[in-house]
């Protein structure tokens, strides 16, 4: 008996740091040592060459007072608000109706799933082709429909919708796996009990189980959030940022400046202002409640 | 069931349309259902057509469905613009940074989950934040880096730089599958004189060994299927396999059917995880919370 305590005792002590030993020699070197090379090499002026000159914040206020960042950081904010907000109601009725279907359910769930395996690159060469303005099919099908000719990536009034489009077709599955497993580990008492005392259907997800899936919701929202703020992939492989710099998000402007025009230092400045920005949209979800399982 | 309740459901004009109700709204699922599954896969299909069309014939409107398939371009790729390359270097990246993931994610896991270990919590939101770093942050920094140490375009490299958002995803992942493992086996092993190392690896593994290839399947993916870092961060020698899809714009004009050829041989070994691991993905995705 003592021994079991004791070993216990000893278990919950601080032995274990050695464990960790390898996580936080490999997280400094790919997140502690970039992150300080930035805030450092944002403060000089260098594009690769030698010319290596310390202008202390103004790249900083050339940044901030830049049209074009401000821009994509327009873009970026209201692509990820419109997906977000998409795959979160097209998710949430996906797993409603998948919950309801009982039998082959997952069969289809597997079905469903499959966009999450697919690169971003591959994700925008089948639809570039699926939207092309003048042979795409989904332009053709409009056509047939009534509608006039559309541009979609192409077209600066259309081309963000179409990114999200994209995103939604690519990334809806995520929110829907997650909801609806969360769904199915609901407790079955307070809905049944809702049901005898009443309750509609409606009001019996909107009042006993929407507030029950709080917590998983949370972590969708966090995530899809993350996720969308770094956008890169499909708008790289579709648009490439434009028409004009319509659906050019930060990342991609970013990669642009420091691989297109080599201006190092001004990248590495859009991106230290970006980072503090996501990261703070990280801590508003954790005052939240959301990922509290994965901090706690 | 209340005995009012019962009352009121046991009159059969009540019961009927309820049943009715019921029914109405299975069929309204399995429509939401069905249009759902033909959104989801018919550009995956129609990626698969593209790449089986002749160039003339693949952007007809309104296309031929009837035509005879053309497979002559999923061999000529393997020879052109490096995809074979490409492939068996994305190959090398997964196996080597899946592995670097599991040796360092795994033991950290296990610490959370059996010591009381000072300063926990800012560990788990350093991983958290890491994971939630935008790429190019580290992807300039590290291009410097790797240009001087000779990791630029290398495997290695690239399999090195993933563990920034592997390892956190991985130590959430089998930390919760971990915690599954009964507390008592643990202490157990220790009892009968094991070192902590031993009951890791004598005790935690193996019970949690489903929980491991699910983790291992949902980083490799990851892995596979990144583009950002990939693109940034390598050149020709360590391309990866969606650098090379992207790759074939060409100058003058995409060769689509090529294109599209690349691109579904690069999604086929990732459909096949997802049909075999469909379980333990759902399980991986709700970071083990919902079985």
């Amino acid at each position: 008996m003592t021994a079991i305590a004791g070993v216990s005792a000893r278990s919950r002590s601080d032995r274990g740091g050695r464990f960790l030993v390898p996580l936080v020699a490999v997280m400094a070197l790919t997140s502690i040592y970039p992150a300080v090379y930035s805030l450092i090499y944002s403060l000089f002026d260098w594009n690769w060459g030698q010319r290596l000159n310390f202008v202390g914040l103004a790249n900083y206020v050339d940044v901030l007072a830049s049209d074009r960042f401000r821009t994509a950081l327009v873009n970026t904010v209201v692509f990820t608000v419109s997906a977000v907000s998409v795959e979160l109601l097209l998710g949430l009725g996906l797993a409603v109706a998948v919950n309801r279907v009982g039998r082959g359910g997952g069969f289809v769930r597997t079905l469903l799933l499959l966009p999450l395996m697919v690169s971003g690159i591959i994700v925008s060469v089948a639809w570039k082709i699926l939207l092309d303005p003048t042979v795409g099919l989904v332009g053709y099908g409009a056509e047939v429909l009534g509608f006039p000719r559309l541009g979609f990536l192409g077209d600066p009034g259309m081309a963000m919708g179409s990114i999200v489009l994209i995103d939604t077709w690519w990334q809806t599955a995520f929110v829907f796996i997650v909801l609806a497993a969360g769904l199915r580990a609901l407790p079955a008492e307070p809905l049944e009990a809702a049901e005898v005392d009443g309750a509609s259907a409606w009001q019996r997800f909107r009042y006993v189980a929407l507030p029950l899936l709080r917590p998983v919701i949370l972590i969708v929202l966090l995530f899809r959030t993350i996720d969308c703020m770094k956008v890169f992939a499909i708008i790289f492989g579709t648009t490439g940022g434009g028409p004009l710099t319509t659906t050019e998000s930060v990342q991609v402007l970013a990669y642009r400046t420091a691989f297109k025009q080599l201006n190092m230092s001004v990248s590495m400045t859009m991106m230290v202002i970006f980072t503090v920005i996501v990261l703070g949209i990280v801590l508003a979800y954790q005052r939240l409640g959301a990922g509290r399982e994965l901090t706690r | 069931m209340t005995r009012a309740a019962v009352q009121v459901l046991s009159r059969p004009a009540v019961l009927a349309s309820y049943r009715a109700r019921k029914r109405t709204a299975l069929v309204a699922a399995w429509v939401i259902v069905v249009v759902a599954l033909m959104v989801t896969l018919f550009p995956l299909l129609w990626l698969f057509e593209i790449s089986t069309k002749l160039p003339r014939d693949a952007f007809k409107t309104p296309p031929d469905l009837i035509y005879l398939p053309d497979f002559s371009k999923y061999l000529s790729i393997w020879q052109t613009a490096g995809f074979g390359q490409a492939f068996m270097n994305s190959i090398i990246v997964v196996l080597a940074g899946v592995s670097l993931t599991l040796l360092i994610a795994t033991p950290a896991a296990y610490a959370i989950v059996r010591f009381r270990i000072r300063g926990e919590r800012y560990i788990k939101l350093w991983l958290l934040l890491a994971y939630t770093t935008p790429e190019f942050l580290f992807v300039i920094p590290m291009y410097v880096l790797y240009q001087s140490f000779g990791l630029y375009d290398t495997q290695l490299g690239l399999a090195f730089i993933y563990q920034v958002f592997a390892v956190p995803f991985a130590v959430w992942l089998i930390q919760a599958f971990f915690h599954e493992v009964p507390r008592e086996l643990g202490d157990a092993s220790r009892v009968d004189g094991a070192s902590e190392l031993q009951s890791l690896i004598r005790v935690y593994l193996p019970l949690a060994a489903p929980g491991l290839a699910a983790t291992a399947i949902l980083v490799g993916v990851n892995m596979w299927n990144e583009v950002t870092i990939a693109l940034a961060l390598t050149f020709d020698q360590a391309r990866t396999v969606t650098v090379a899809v992207a790759g074939f714009r060409g100058y003058a004009a995409v060769r689509w059917q090529e294109m599209t050829a690349a691109a579904v041989t690069a999604v086929i070994p990732m459909l096949i995880f997802a049909g075999l691991a469909q379980r333990y993905i759902v399980r991986g995705l709700t970071f083990g919370a919902v079985k």
